[in-house]
């Protein structure tokens, strides 16, 4: 997971030198959970981070990238899990790891005024990790989603920056060792325009 | 300076979540699992007799380079033993000797693991910032523990298999982390998880 982190520092400054007419934006992501996922872990996640970063190129238009993080995670009690002919009893602690990658086209309406909404889509990959550790070992699955994101969300602007509040659904269709899994967020930030 | 703060506020928000990434097991006692597998075919109801050895073997050294067998403290077996007795009364099983035919061979045997791990990474905090070590002499960080295994077998000693051995009715493992002593009351009820997991092993 120290990769996703390097990812994160290294593309922040990366796109900070970028030129004007662009928008920066940080988010912090709150995850609920949906089929699959949510069957494995705990539905809500208080632990994630968006980075966004969009270039305007038409009045209101405006095409990007996101980089994310959310982390699912549950500690179940102690149980009994059964696998065909096998039994096995313990506690386990499930950890769900996800890392969207995502170009993204957007469209903010009324960009100069007080509140501006808008709306987008997102497509790209996410590499998910699933490990569940019981007694001394870990079973770890991952994959690399293909990637849908819709958006919808407000900005209040004020003078040189902006708040945000957006909310999201991430898809990822079945890849590597995980099935398909999606979860919604909820995302609080604020904006950088330049 | 507004790229300078902006940026610093990435990368103290992303070193915050990393800060609060969930963390796992605290206590030993955490880490204790009980695993059993058992042969759907065979039907351990139309049984009722066991045999019981008075040791518990452990399983170390290489007995083909004419090593002497060990076994593990009999103080400690002689608990071990007495709950798996106890559990298979409760299961309505009789334990009687080698020599009177018993349906079941009860086999228990135990190991020692010690598992040594480490960790180093080019790359750490310096003079206030994320830096790479140079030249290439990372430190590396290393531990170790030492988990502990039980072992339980039923053979029928009328049923071989393909290389004309006794095959495995009923297995239970139970695997733990060690501590300093043997602590009778979790292994107890480790012992008795493996046979409540079992109940397919009653008899009639």
């Amino acid at each position: 997971m120290k990769k996703i982190l390097y990812i994160f520092i290294f593309t922040i400054i990366a796109t900070s030198a970028m030129a004007q007419t662009s928008m920066m934006s940080w988010q912090y992501s709150m995850g609920f959970a949906t089929g699959n996922l949510k069957e494995y872990t705990s539905p809500v996640s208080f632990r994630g981070v968006t980075y966004n970063y969009n270039k305007m190129v038409e009045s209101g238009a405006a095409i990007g990238l996101e980089l994310g993080w959310n982390v699912f995670y549950e500690e179940k009690g102690y149980g009994t899990y059964t696998t065909g002919n096998v039994d096995y009893s313990g506690k386990q602690w499930r950890y769900s790891n996800n890392a969207p990658i995502l170009f993204t086209i957007s469209y903010f309406k009324n960009p100069d005024e007080n509140v501006t909404p808008f709306a987008g889509i997102g497509v790209g990959t996410m590499y998910s990790e699933r490990r569940t550790t019981m007694g001394a070992y870990n079973f770890t699955g991952d994959g690399w989603h293909f990637e849908l994101k819709p958006e919808v969300g407000l900005m209040y602007n004020t003078e040189g920056a902006s708040l945000s509040l957006s909310a999201k659904y991430y898809y990822g269709f079945k890849a590597g060792d995980l099935p398909a899994e999606g979860f919604f967020t909820v995302n609080v930030g604020f904006v950088v325009k330049r | 300076m507004r790229k300078k703060i902006f940026s610093l506020v990435g990368i103290l928000t992303g070193l915050l979540l990393w800060g609060c990434y969930p963390h796992g097991p605290e206590y030993t006692q955490d880490l204790d699992i009980v695993v059993t597998h058992h042969n759907p075919d065979y039907n351990f109801a139309t049984k009722g007799t066991y045999a019981l050895p008075d040791h518990i073997v452990k399983i170390t050294g290489d007995l083909q380079q004419g090593d002497s067998p060990e076994f593990i403290p009999d103080i400690n077996a002689s608990q071990i033993l007495a709950r798996i007795e106890s559990n298979m009364s409760s299961l309505g099983w009789t334990k009687v000797a080698y020599d009177a035919s018993p349906d079941l061979l009860f086999l228990p045997a135990a190991w020692e693991t010690t598992t040594i791990y480490y960790y180093y990474d080019y790359w750490d905090w310096w003079y206030g910032g994320y830096y790479p070590y140079y030249p290439y002499y990372p430190p590396v960080y290393a531990s170790s523990y030492t988990t502990g295994t039980l072992l339980m077998t039923m053979q029928d000693p009328t049923l071989l298999g393909g290389n004309g051995n006794p095959v495995n009715q009923w297995t239970g493992v139970l695997n733990g982390v060690l501590n300093s002593t043997f602590n009778a009351t979790r292994v107890n009820g480790l012992i008795d998880q493996a046979f409540n997991q079992s109940q397919y092993l009653k008899t009639n």
